[in-house]
């Protein structure tokens, strides 16, 4: 077992109290990095301190032809 | 009148005729359910069907008529929704087994906002477990088959919707939409799909995939047809705080005003998850050419990274599916389609801030692809599905599963899914055939609640060709 897996697996059992298998522990971990990667890597080149979900709300209202 | 079946007449077609009293409601019911009884068993559309209530229903409504009374556009229209719109005290088992008998204990707005409009309700309609699936497959109620060619699929999670529609079973039907699902099928089976802009169209009542990320929205043959229904669905509800209260224009209105001297953006993306098929390329520039020669400028557009697009909706709706799975999951995971569970199953490993980040996110992207793909332009056309429709063996990835065939299916959403985190409205039209003699399917997108001018486009389209004129034998 891989250093992701198993983190997976202490989520797993430690903090989600849901057991799994080692392979789909490995599974979980390798779709888990792909998400995150692309999550934090879009995160880092746009969002500041400032930014947060309900701005998506405001700004489809605000973006509607007058 | 330019067929003697009434139920092959367009809804509006139908409503219009209903309401100068050349035909009734009971007349075009009992030919809605006449051909049914023919279809069901070919593409099983239909979960639940209500004869008698909806001949009931059909009367009542003529007699209003007679009396005076027309409650609006929809008068007397018999139509069916997805099996994920709860109506109080009756059955709603959102695709699943897990809900087989369960009773809804409210009403969705939408629904009572079509009961208000007078529809005539014939029942509830296949759908992907949990609006989980873009193909139509479904392990506990059977496969949704596409009207055009049995061993194809539908197109998901509203499969009902989409091979109801087309097979002229309804005139009507409500869809919804977390990553393509009222377009997918509405390409697949050659209809017309509209994913209004978020907020739009009130979800309450409507079972969850992503809070999100769903669009509740209405399939029909015809633009005409779709602009009439989502007229009736839209609006402000106070029971789903993220509706908007935007007045909701008069969408059949503008239809006629043709489309001289719109910008239209044509894409044609090759760096999804599978690649463009030339063929669907091929029919989606000749989609374009025709709006050119109605009076559009079209001109080539480079869409954003689909892939931060994607895979932000992918950390959404993981997240919030098993947050509001999770009882389902730990109790009783056996009654789920392997698929659909394990889809859900990394929301249980992705961190609360990539979540979050996610949702914040959402704001960058859609200032993003107006001020670059959408600037200048009134609307972009793309292809809705990349590929020519697989069957349903091909996608089965329940019981056959490997890569290639997990691929395909991602892939389905490759060009839907990225305008659910976007937020922005969606049109999906027939476009042409594929060589097995599948629809194709034109996607329309424009800016935050310009459904009006996706309309007027879509319009102009069918005006110009006959692809949503035909029906499968």
């Amino acid at each position: 077992m891989d250093e992701k897996t198993r983190t997976a697996a202490g989520i797993a059992a430690s903090l989600q109290g849901i057991t799994y298998d080692d392979k789909r522990l490995a599974e979980l971990a390798a779709e888990v990095e792909v998400l995150n990667d692309a999550v934090r890597k879009a995160a880092a080149a746009r969002l500041t301190f400032d930014d947060e979900p309900a701005a998506f709300a405001s700004l489809m209202e605000r973006e509607a032809r007058k | 009148m330019r067929n003697d079946d009434i139920a092959l007449w367009d809804l509006s077609e139908v409503s219009d005729a209903i309401a100068t009293r050349r035909i009734s409601s009971v007349e075009a019911t009992e030919a809605c359910l006449a051909r049914i009884e023919a279809w069901q068993p070919r593409v099983n559309a239909f979960l639940r069907l209500y004869k008698d209530k909806a001949l009931a229903q059909a009367k009542a409504m003529d007699t209003e008529l007679a009396a005076g009374k027309r409650r609006g556009p929809l008068h007397g229209v018999p139509m069916a929704h997805k099996d994920m719109y709860y109506r109080k005290g009756e059955l709603s088992t959102g695709g699943s087994e897990i809900r087989r008998n369960w009773i809804a204990p409210v009403t969705a707005t939408v629904l009572e906002k079509l009961d208000a409009a007078g529809v005539v309700e014939l029942g509830f309609l296949n759908m992907a477990e949990f609006a989980a699936g873009p193909t139509g497959h479904n392990e506990h109620h059977g496969h949704c088959r596409n009207p055009w060619d049995h061993s194809r699929v539908t197109g998901g999670s509203s499969s009902g919707s989409g091979a109801s529609v087309a097979a002229r079973l309804v005139y009507g039907a409500l869809g919804s939409d977390t990553g393509g699902s009222i377009r997918l099928p509405a390409a697949a089976c050659g209809v017309v799909g509209m994913k209004a802009t978020y907020g739009r169209v009130s979800r309450a009542g409507a079972v969850a995939r992503s809070w999100s990320l769903d669009h509740v929205g209405p399939l029909t043959r015809t633009v005409r047809d779709n602009a009439r229904m989502l007229a009736a669905i839209a609006g402000h509800d106070s029971n789903d705080s993220t509706t908007s209260e935007k007045p909701v224009p008069d969408y059949e209105a503008e239809l006629g005003n043709g489309i001289a001297g719109l910008k239209v953006g044509l894409a044609l993306p090759n760096d999804g998850p599978v690649p463009l098929d030339a063929g669907i390329g091929k029919a989606v520039q000749a989609a374009a050419d025709t709006l050119g020669r109605l009076g559009a400028k079209v001109a080539a557009v480079t869409l954003p990274d689909f892939t931060a697009l994607y895979r932000a909706a992918e950390v959404m709706v993981k997240c919030e599916a098993a947050a509001m799975h999770r009882p389902w999951m730990e109790k009783t995971p056996e009654l789920y389609a392997n698929q659909v569970r394990t889809r859900m199953e990394a929301g249980f490993f992705i961190p609360a801030t990539q979540y979050i980040d996610a949702l914040r996110l959402r704001a960058h992207f859609v200032k993003e692809f107006l001020s670059t793909s959408m600037e200048g332009l009134d609307a972009v056309v793309l292809p809705a599905i990349p590929f020519p429709l697989p069957t349903i063996e091909e996608t089965d990835t329940e019981n056959k599963g490997g890569p290639a065939v997990l691929k395909m299916v991602a892939g389905f959403t490759g060009l839907t899914r990225p305008f659910n985190t976007l937020g922005v409205p969606a049109l999906s039209l027939p476009c042409g055939f594929d060589a097995n003699g599948a629809p194709i399917g034109l996607q329309l997108v424009g800016r935050p609640f310009d459904e009006a001018l996706l309309y007027r486009i879509g319009h102009a389209y069918q005006g110009a060709t006959d692809f949503h004129t035909r029906v499968p034998a």
